[in-house]
C-alpha cells in the first residue's frame, strides 16, 4: 500500500531523468510520459479508494519515524487531488505531444519540455503526499523550479521578460517560506505537520497567529490571493497555451492546498480568520472585475482563475464542516474546468490568429466543436446549473448562510456578485468572439514564438485532450453524490485531525521498533 | 416526470442528429414529447385536481443538499397545460412556419426541446435547488434562442441583456431560497410553504426572492428586456416570452404566495411593482407600431397583472390570478402566432403597412379577434371570466381600492391596444394599399385557432375551468372565501368596472390626445433601458479603473506588497500576544559585533550604489559578513558553503554585468522611492528579525528533534557529522529533491543560453529543431 503513496512522486522523477536521455527517440519519449502519467492516475484511484475505505496510508521515509524523518501521508484531500491533477496532467500533456507533432513533425523530440513537464508533475503529487514542512518547500522548490523552464521555454525576449515578473516573485515567496520554516523551527522545534500540531497549541497566541498568518501570506502568494496576486495575469498569459493549462489548474490550486493543510492541521481556528473571509470576498471581486476589463482572452481567464481562488478562501475561512466540503469540491472543479478552459482557448487561438477577444469573430459558426469545448467549461465556471461550479458552489453559499454572522453574509453577497460578474465576462467573450461572421484569421505574427501560433492547425490529439478534459468536468455532474460524500468526509478529517497525527505519529513506536 | 424531463433532452440531442435529413420536419419531431408529456399529465388529472400531488425523487449529492424532488399538483397542473400544450402547439406551428431549407432549425428545435424539459422541470420542482437549475437552464436557453446565430448587433445586445438581468434575478432568488432553506431546515418547497419559517433574515430572503420574480417576469424596472427579445423568430417569442419562460417569475410568486402571502415584506413591493408595471407595459403598447412590441409590451402590461393578483396573497386574488394566468397562456400565445402568421405571409408586421390583411385573411382574423377578446375581457371569453374575478377581489375597501383603481386603468389600456392591435393588422385603411397576403394553410392556422378555442371553450364551460384552477385557491390560508369562477356574477362593482374598462379603451385607443400628452414628459429616470445601459457602461468603467489602478505591471510595486503583508503579518502577532525574552544578551561574542555592523553597512551601500558593480560587491560583502557570522557561530561547514556560494554568485554576476552598462540607466526612477523602498525593506527585515528573536525565545522545550539527531547520527547513520547525517540520511529525500531543483534549472539555464545562441545565429529559426521550423516555413 504504500508504494501508493510514493510512486506518484518518484515514478515521474525517474522518467524525467529517463526522458532526458531519451532526446533522441522522440516517440519512447512521448509514450514514457503517457504512461508514468496514466499509470499515477490508476495508482491514485486505486490510492482513493484504500483511503477512503481504510483511512490515511503513511510512509516515514528510510523508516525513520516522525518527527524525525521524513512522513508522507495519503488522506482523503490527497489523494483526491492527486487524482484530478493526474487527469489534468495527463490530459495536457496528451495536447502538447499533439500540438508539437503537428507544429514541428512527428521526428522532432524535446530536450527540455518532456523532462520538466515530469519533474513539475512530480513536484505537484509530492506537494499534495507531504507531511513535512520542509519537504512542503522541497515540493514547491520542484515544482517551481521546473515551471521556470517551462514558462521561459521557446519565446520572445519580451516574453521571457514577464516570465520573470513570474521567477521573481515565486523566488520571493520561496524565500519568505524558508523564513517562515525557520521562525516555525524556531519557536516548535519541529517541522513535522502532525508534530507541529501537537507543538503549537503550547504557545502563546500572538506568535501562533503571526505564524498562521505568515503561512497565511506565504502559500497566499503562490494561490494569487488579492492583494498578492498580481504577478499572475501578467505571467501565466505569456505561456504556451498548454503550460498556461497546467500552471493554472494545478499550481495555484497546490497553494491553495497547502493553505488548507496548514491552517486546519497546524493551528486552532481562530477569530482573526476574518481576515480570511474579507480576503477571500476581496480576491472575487478584485479578479472578477479584472476579467471585465481585459481584451486579451489569456489575461481574462487568469483574471478568472484569481477570482475564483476567492471561492475556495472562502470555504476554508468559514472553517465549517459544509464550507470545508465546498472548498475541497471547488478546488476540484476549478483544476479541471480551469485547465479545460485554457486549453480550449489555445485552439480558438490557433484557429483565430490572435488572443484579442475583440479581434475574434464567430468562432461558434466556423468551429463549433471547439466553441462547445469552451462553453461548457465557461458555463460550469460561472455556476450555470447543472454543472461542477453550481455544485461546488451551492455548498459554499449554503455554508455562509449557515455561519449567519455579518461578514459571512457579506462574503457570500460577494459570491453571487462574482458568479454574475464572472458570467458577464465569459458572457461577453461568447457573444463578441463566438458570435456573427467568421473572420479571417489573422497571420502568425513571430513563428519562434509558441504563444500565438495562427496556423489554424489542430490535431485530433489536442482536440481529444480537450474534450476529455471537458468530459471529466461533466463526469463531476453525475458522480456529485460520491464526489460531495467522500469531500464531505475529506471535510470531517480536516476539521477534526486528530486521526491524522494519530497515524503519523502513533505509528512511530512501531516503525522505530522495526529498526 | 423525471422520465418526461429526460425525454425532452434525449430529443434534443436526436432533433440536432437528424436535422440536416429532416429540415424543418424536426420541429413535428420536437413536439411529439411535449405533446405526450401534455397527454400523460390529462390522463392523471383526476387524481391531480383532487388535491392529490405526485411526489418523485432523485438523489444527486444529499450531502450537499442536492436532491431532486418532483411534485405535480394543481399550480404545476396548470403550468404544464401552457408549457407542454402550448409547448407542443408552437413546436406543430414552427414546422408550418419554418421556411423550407432553413438554415439552423435543427438548434433552434434542440434549444426549445430543452428548453421545454427545462420548463417542465421548474413547475415541478419541489426543492430549491431543482427549482434553481431549471430556473437557470431557462435563462441559457432564452440567451442562446434570442441571440440565435448571433449575427445580427441587435440580436446580440438583446441577448446578452436577457442572460444579465435574468441572471441578476437567478442569483439574487438562489440566496433567498439558501437562506429560506437555512431559516426552515428543509430544502423542500411545499414543506417551507406548509410551515413558513419568519424573521428578518426570512424577510431578506423573500425580497431577494422577489427580485428573481420581477426579473424574470419582467416587472418594472427590469422590463426592457423583454421588448428587446422580440429579435427572436416570432414562434419563439409565443413561447418563452408570452406563454412559458416570462410566467416562471409569476409561477414563483403563485408558488411561495400559501406560505407568506400576509408578509408585507412579500406582497407590497409585488403589489406596487405589479401595478406599476401594468400602466406602464399598457402605455407603452399604444405607441407601438410594430405588431411585435406592441404585444411585448402587452405582455408585461399583463405580467404585471399576475403579479400583482398572485402577490396579493388573497384567496380571491389567487382565484382570479390562475385563472389569468391560465387565460393569458391562452390567448397571448394565440396572438404571437398571429404576428407570426402575418410577418410570414406578408412579409411586415409594421401597422403602418398592413392593411385589407382580415379581409383577405378572415379566419385569421377570427381567431385573432377571439384571442384579442379574451386579452381586453369581453365575454364569454375566459379572460373575462378571469378579470370579473380580478375586480370582485379588490372590493374590500382600505388598500385595495389603490389597487383597484390601477388594475380597472390598467385594463382601460389593455382595451384601447386591444383594439389597435385589431386595426392594426387587420383593418383597411383607406390610405394604403392593400398588403399582398398569401393565404395562409391549416399547418399556420390550427395552431393559432387551438389556443384561441380553449379560452372560448374556458370560457363558456366555466365549471371546466373551475375544476382546473380550484385547487390553487383552495391553498390559500388568507383572506376571505372566494366566489365561485362565473361568467354572471350579477350587476355590482366587477361588471361596472369591466363595461367602464370597455368603454374607456374605445376612448382611449379613439383620441389618443387623451394620453399622448405624456410623451416626454414622464421623468426620465423611468426610462429603464438606459438605466440598463448606464448600469453596464458603469461596471465597464469600474472594473477599467479598479484594475487599472491595481494591476500596475511593476514587478518592484508587487515585490513591495508582499514585503508590506509582511511586516503587517509579522507586526499583528507581535503586538497581539507575543511574550518578551527575560532577559536580551546583545551579543555571544564580541566579534559579532562589528560583524553586524559591516553587514548592515554592505546592505545600506547597495542600495545608493550608482553603478551596477558596486551594488553587486556591497551585496556580496552582506553574504561575506554573514559567513564570517556562522564561523563566530561554531559553523565553519556552513560558513564554507555561504562562501563558495557568494564567491560563484559575485564571478557569475561580473560575467553577466559586463553586458550592462556601468551605471543603472533608471537611476531617476530608482531614487525616486528609494526611501520608500528602503523603509518597506527595512522594517520587514527588522520586524522579522524581531520575531526570530521572540519566537526561538517562546520555545519551552529544547527541540526534540535536533537531539534525536546528535543521538542517532552514529548508531544509525554511522557519521559523526550531524548535519551530514541529517543531508544524506535522515532527510535524504529532501536532499534528493534539491539536487533535482539544481538540475532543473542547469536544465533550463542550459535552453535559455542555446536557444539565445541559435537565435543569434539563426534569427529567423526556432531552437529546437531546425529541421521542424523549415517544415513550418514550408507550410505557410
Amino acid at each position: 500500500m504504500t508504494a501508493l503513496v510514493t510512486l506518484p512522486v518518484l515514478l515521474p522523477l525517474l522518467a524525467a531523468a529517463l526522458s532526458l536521455m531519451l532526446t533522441r527517440f522522440a516517440t519512447i519519449q512521448r509514450l514514457l510520459g503517457l504512461i508514468v502519467l496514466l499509470l499515477i492516475v490508476l495508482d491514485a484511484a486505486w490510492l482513493l479508494q484504500v483511503v477512503d475505505s481504510e483511512g490515511p496510508v503513511v510512509v516515514q521515509l528510510g523508516g525513520h519515524a516522525a518527527p524525525f524523518g521524513i512522513t508522507m501521508i495519503a488522506d482523503r484531500l490527497a489523494a483526491l487531488l492527486l487524482l484530478v491533477s493526474a487527469v489534468v496532467t495527463l490530459s495536457v500533456l496528451l495536447f502538447s505531444i499533439g500540438q508539437r507533432i503537428t507544429d514541428y513533425g512527428r521526428d522532432t523530440s524535446s530536450t527540455a519540455f518532456h523532462p520538466m513537464y515530469l519533474v513539475l508533475c512530480s513536484g505537484v503529487s509530492l506537494a499534495y503526499v507531504s507531511g513535512d514542512l520542509f519537504n512542503l518547500f522541497v515540493a514547491f522548490e520542484i515544482m517551481l523550479a521546473a515551471s521556470y523552464v517551462l514558462i521561459t521555454r521557446r519565446t520572445t525576449a519580451s516574453r521571457i521578460r514577464a516570465g520573470m515578473t513570474y521567477v521573481i516573485v515565486s523566488l520571493a515567496a520561496s524565500l519568505l517560506f524558508i523564513t517562515m520554516i525557520a521562525l516555525v523551527y524556531a519557536a516548535t522545534g519541529t517541522v513535522n505537520l502532525a508534530d507541529l500540531a501537537d507543538k503549537m497549541g503550547a504557545l502563546p497566541d500572538g506568535i501562533q497567529l503571526g505564524l498562521s498568518l505568515l503561512m497565511l501570506v506565504v502559500f497566499g502568494i503562490k494561490a494569487a490571493m488579492v492583494p498578492l496576486h498580481f504577478w499572475l495575469p501578467d505571467s501565466y498569459p505569456t505561456a504556451p497555451a498548454p503550460i498556461t493549462a497546467v500552471f493554472a489548474g494545478l499550481l495555484t490550486k497546490v497553494g491553495v492546498y497547502a493553505m488548507i493543510r496548514t491552517q486546519t492541521l497546524v493551528f486552532d481556528h481562530m477569530e482573526s480568520w476574518t481576515v480570511l473571509l474579507v480576503l477571500g470576498s476581496l480576491t472575487m471581486i478584485v479578479g472578477a472585475l479584472g476579467a471585465i476589463a481585459q481584451d486579451d482572452i489569456n489575461r481574462l481567464l487568469s483574471f478568472l482563475l484569481v477570482s475564483h481562488i476567492g471561492f475556495m478562501l472562502f470555504g476554508l475561512a468559514l472553517f465549517n464542516e459544509l464550507g470545508m466540503t465546498g472548498a475541497i469540491l471547488y478546488v476540484v472543479h476549478h483544476i479541471i474546468v480551469q485547465a479545460s478552459l485554457f486549453l480550449a482557448c489555445g485552439l480558438v487561438t490557433r484557429h483565430t490568429g490572435t488572443v484579442s477577444v475583440n479581434g475574434m469573430s464567430g468562432v461558434a459558426k466556423a468551429y463549433p466543436l471547439i466553441a462547445v469545448l469552451f462553453a461548457l467549461p465557461a458555463l460550469s465556471l460561472a455556476g450555470i446549473p447543472p454543472f461542477s461550479g453550481f455544485i461546488a458552489k451551492i455548498a459554499l453559499f449554503q455554508a455562509g448562510v449557515q455561519e449567519a454572522t455579518p461578514i459571512a453574509y457579506v462574503a457570500t453577497g460577494a459570491a453571487i456578485l462574482t458568479s454574475l460578474l464572472t458570467l458577464y465576462a465569459v458572457g461577453r467573450v461568447w457573444v463578441v468572439s463566438f458570435w456573427g461572421e467568421p473572420s479571417t484569421p489573422h497571420p502568425d505574427p513571430d513563428p519562434t514564438d509558441e504563444l500565438i501560433v495562427g496556423t489554424r492547425v489542430t490535431s485530433r490529439s489536442m482536440t481529444t485532450a480537450t474534450g476529455g478534459l471537458v468530459a471529466a468536468g461533466l463526469l463531476i455532474i453525475f458522480v456529485a453524490g460520491p464526489l460531495s460524500g467522500i469531500s464531505e468526509r475529506a471535510a470531517t478529517d480536516l476539521l477534526d485531525p486528530s486521526s491524522y497525527r494519530e497515524v503519523v505519529l502513533g505509528d512511530s513506536a512501531i516503525a522505530g521498533g522495526g529498526e | 416526470m423525471l422520465l418526461a424531463i429526460a425525454l425532452h433532452m434525449l430529443v434534443a440531442v436526436i432533433v440536432l442528429l437528424i436535422a440536416r435529413r429532416a429540415g424543418r420536419w424536426v420541429f413535428a419531431i420536437a413536439a411529439a414529447v411535449p405533446a405526450v408529456t401534455f397527454a400523460w399529465v390529462m390522463s392523471g388529472s383526476a387524481a391531480t385536481l383532487a388535491g392529490d400531488a405526485r411526489v418523485e425523487t432523485l438523489s444527486w449529492a444529499p450531502k450537499i443538499g442536492l436532491e431532486s424532488v418532483l411534485r405535480l399538483d394543481v399550480l404545476s397542473f396548470v403550468m404544464i397545460i401552457l408549457v407542454s400544450g402550448v409547448g407542443a402547439v408552437v413546436f406543430a406551428f414552427y414546422a408550418a412556419y419554418a421556411k423550407p431549407g432553413e438554415r439552423g432549425v435543427g438548434r433552434t428545435a434542440a434549444l426549445l426541446s430543452v428548453f421545454a424539459g427545462a420548463m417542465l422541470g421548474l413547475v415541478l420542482a419541489d426543492d430549491i435547488f431543482t427549482l434553481y437549475v431549471f430556473w437557470e437552464l431557462t435563462t441559457v436557453c432564452s440567451f442562446l434562442l434570442v441571440g440565435g446565430d448571433g449575427v445580427s448587433r441587435a440580436a446580440r445586445r438583446s441577448a446578452v441583456q436577457a442572460l444579465l438581468v435574468t441572471a441578476i434575478g437567478g442569483l439574487a432568488m438562489l440566496g433567498g431560497l439558501v437562506l429560506l432553506a437555512e431559516a426552515s431546515g428543509t430544502y423542500r418547497i411545499s414543506e417551507i410553504v406548509a410551515n413558513p419559517p419568519s424573521g428578518a433574515a426570512v424577510n431578506v430572503a423573500l425580497v431577494l426572492l422577489l427580485v428573481g420574480v420581477v426579473t424574470k417576469s419582467a416587472q418594472v424596472p427590469f422590463h426592457p428586456w423583454l421588448p428587446g427579445a422580440m429579435v427572436a423568430p416570432t414562434p419563439v417569442s409565443a413561447y418563452l416570452h408570452a406563454a412559458a419562460m416570462v410566467k416562471a417569475g409569476v409561477y414563483l410568486l403563485a408558488r411561495f404566495a400559501p406560505g407568506f402571502g400576509d408578509v408585507p415584506a412579500w406582497w407590497v413591493p409585488a403589489v406596487v411593482l405589479g401595478s406599476l408595471t401594468m400602466l406602464i407595459g399598457g402605455y407603452r403598447a399604444l405607441r407601438e407600431t410594430d405588431l411585435k412590441t406592441l404585444l411585448a409590451y402587452g405582455t408585461v402590461s399583463q405580467l404585471g397583472f399576475l403579479t400583482v393578483l398572485m402577490g396579493a396573497g388573497t384567496r380571491a386574488a389567487a382565484l382570479a390570478g390562475i385563472t389569468l394566468l391560465l387565460a393569458h397562456g391562452l390567448f397571448k400565445s394565440a396572438l404571437f402566432l398571429v404576428v407570426g402568421v402575418i410577418d410570414r405571409q406578408t412579409g411586415t408586421r409594421d401597422i403602418r403597412h398592413l392593411s385589407g390583411v382580415g379581409r383577405q385573411s378572415p379566419a385569421l382574423a377570427v381567431f385573432a379577434v377571439l384571442a384579442l377578446a379574451s386579452m381586453a375581457g369581453l365575454p364569454p371569453l375566459l379572460g373575462f371570466v378571469g378579470k370579473e374575478t380580478a375586480f370582485e377581489a379588490f372590493t374590500y375597501g382600505g388598500t385595495d381600492t389603490f389597487v383597484l383603481v390601477a388594475i380597472a386603468l390598467g385594463s382601460v389600456l389593455t382595451v384601447a391596444y386591444s383594439i389597435r392591435f385589431v386595426w392594426g393588422a387587420f383593418a383597411t385603411k383607406t390610405d394604403l394599399p392593400d398588403t399582398a397576403v398569401s393565404t395562409p394553410g391549416i399547418g399556420l392556422l390550427g395552431p393559432v385557432a387551438l389556443p384561441a378555442l380553449a379560452g372560448l371553450v374556458f370560457g363558456v364551460a366555466t365549471p371546466l375551468a373551475s375544476t382546473v384552477v380550484d385547487g390553487y385557491p383552495a391553498a390559500m390560508p388568507f383572506g376571505p372565501e372566494a366566489s365561485d369562477l362565473a361568467l354572471w356574477h350579477g350587476i355590482g362593482v366587477p361588471l361596472g368596472l369591466s363595461v367602464l374598462a370597455l368603454v374607456g379603451g374605445y376612448l382611449v385607443y379613439r383620441y389618443p390626445a387623451s394620453w399622448q400628452w405624456l410623451c416626454g414628459r414622464l421623468p426620465s429616470a423611468l426610462n429603464a433601458q438606459r438605466g440598463y445601459e448606464r448600469a453596464v457602461t458603469g461596471l465597464d468603467d469600474v472594473a477599467h479603473k479598479v484594475t487599472g489602478r491595481l494591476q500596475v505591471g511593476s514587478l518592484p510595486a508587487y515585490l513591495g506588497v508582499i514585503l508590506v503583508a509582511v511586516f503587517v503579518v509579522a507586526g499583528v502577532g507581535m503586538i497581539s500576544d507575543t511574550p518578551l525574552p527575560a532577559e536580551w544578551r546583545w551579543f555571544d561574542n564580541p566579534l559579532q559585533v562589528p560583524l553586524a555592523l559591516l553587514v548592515l553597512a554592505g546592505a545600506w551601500a547597495a542600495v545608493f550604489a550608482h553603478r551596477r558593480i558596486t551594488a553587486v560587491l556591497f551585496a556580496s560583502v552582506v553574504g561575506y559578513g554573514i559567513a564570517a557570522l556562522f564561523i563566530v557561530d561554531g559553523g565553519p561547514d556552513l560558513a564554507l558553503a555561504q562562501f563558495l556560494v557568494e564567491s560563484l554568485t559575485l564571478v557569475v554576476f561580473v560575467f553577466v554585468l559586463r553586458r550592462f552598462p556601468a551605471h543603472f540607466s533608471n537611476l531617476k526612477s530608482i531614487r525616486s522611492f528609494r526611501f520608500g523602498k528602503l523603509a518597506v525593506a527595512a522594517t520587514a527585515g527588522i520586524l522579522v528579525s524581531l520575531a526570530g528573536v521572540l519566537y526561538s525565545g517562546a520555545r519551552t522545550e529544547s527541540p526534540t528533534a535536533s537531539q534525536e539527531y546528535a543521538e542517532r547520527a552514529v548508531s544509525e547513520a554511522g557519521a559523526s557529522n550531524v548535519v551530514n547525517a541529517i543531508i544524506v540520511d535522515f532527510r535524504a529525500f529532501d536532499t534528493v529533491g534539491e539536487i533535482t531543483v539544481l538540475a532543473v534549472a542547469a536544465a533550463g539555464a542550459a535552453s535559455l543560453i542555446l536557444a539565445a545562441q541559435r537565435s543569434a545565429r539563426r534569427p529567423t529559426e526556432s531552437d529546437e529543431d531546425s529541421k521542424a521550423s523549415k517544415r513550418k516555413e514550408a507550410s505557410r
